[in-house]
């Protein structure tokens, strides 16, 4: 639902990082969004393409996004776990509730290619 | 050339969430972020808790997108209040609850409430500084909630059951919503009050005076 305001934090950063460093121009950017963070990628994706063309070094960025699926570990049976939704509600092998979630909440930038 | 950037987007949002819960700290004020879908009772429930005994000096900070009706009805019952209006944002984040700080009294106060704008959904995305987050689900709205919108059973450490007393009436599954709210989050009290009849508040004043009295034992 604010996907917008997540690709202008996304610009600013990444804006920011080239002023610093003296980069010209980026050619595209790699982020992670979990699967349970509530982050649409297709909204953040049109929502950074309609902003980037206001931006003198990102104008021409292309944004690749990885999805992170949701994991878990159980602490009752030890088990690593994959699910397909946006939540767990028991481990699927020990059906235990004592499980943490370990991956699928990220809303990251990891790196960006630039000249 | 590949650049290492390695930085939250919400990067800023949780700097500046972090600096609030400074301030909150170092006024020994222990603040929650209450969330829910418009209409399920946010401000009745705060109204309530006002009109308790509860000996607790309570502040608020009210957000909507418009409008200063919510703040309008803390202020009769003498709350120190603050309405911000988000002008459209569906959630409050850090730097909006952060310039409004001097507008209250914070070291005279020993609970904050932080009502955010009525949002099932992105409210529990950003931290604004707060102790714990607590969200508060109307029965009117169904028992399929926890499981269509997970994040927000998740994040937060209580939940409110509002208008229990409109139970004999619905056909809404309570037990489901309670079997589904704790397998997301087991750690999740959950509360069942009516704001109308005044049922269950007293469980719900007293968890919260217990939290506000562990944090002046245990400040940061």
């Amino acid at each position: 639902m604010h996907e917008l305001s997540l690709a202008q934090n996304l610009l600013d950063i990444v804006s920011a990082q080239c002023l610093k460093n003296g980069f010209k121009e980026i050619e595209s950017i790699n982020i992670r969004i979990g699967r349970a963070s509530g982050i649409m990628p297709d909204a953040l994706s049109f929502a950074f393409n309609a902003i980037k063309t206001d931006s003198a070094v990102a104008n021409k960025a292309f944004l690749y996004i990885e999805e992170i699926p949701v994991t878990g570990n159980c602490k009752d049976c030890n088990n690593e776990f994959i699910v397909e939704e946006e939540y767990i509600l028991c481990c699927p092998s020990c059906n235990g509730s004592s499980f943490v979630i370990t991956a699928g909440r990220e809303l990251d930038i990891v790196d960006m290619e630039v000249s | 050339m590949k650049v290492k950037v390695a930085t939250k987007i919400l990067e800023a949002n949780d700097r500046i969430a972090l600096e609030n819960r400074r301030l909150f700290d170092k006024a020994g004020l222990f603040v929650i972020n209450l969330m829910s879908a418009p209409g399920a009772g946010k401000t009745s429930i705060l109204e309530k808790t006002l009109l308790q005994n509860s000996g607790l000096k309570i502040g608020v900070i009210e957000g909507d997108i418009a409008g200063s009706d919510d703040a309008e009805r803390m202020e009769k019952l003498c709350a120190p209040v603050v309405q911000i209006n988000t002008g459209g944002a569906c959630h409050l984040d850090a730097n909006m609850i952060y310039e409004v700080l001097n507008d209250l009294p914070l070291n005279e106060l020993d609970l904050l409430f932080i009502e955010n704008v009525g949002n099932l959904v992105c409210p529990a995305e950003f931290k604004v500084g707060e102790d714990i987050k607590v969200m508060l689900l109307s029965i009117t709205e169904g028992h399929d909630k926890p499981l269509k919108y997970p994040l927000m059973f998740q994040k937060s450490s209580a939940l409110i059951l509002n208008k229990m007393d409109l139970a004999p009436y619905l056909e809404v599954d309570i037990d489901k919503i309670k079997r589904d709210s704790l397998s997301l989050n087991p750690h999740l009290k959950i509360f069942e009050v009516s704001c109308k009849t005044g049922d269950g508040m007293p469980e719900w004043i007293e968890w919260i005076k217990n939290k506000v009295g562990n944090e002046r034992k245990n400040p940061l």
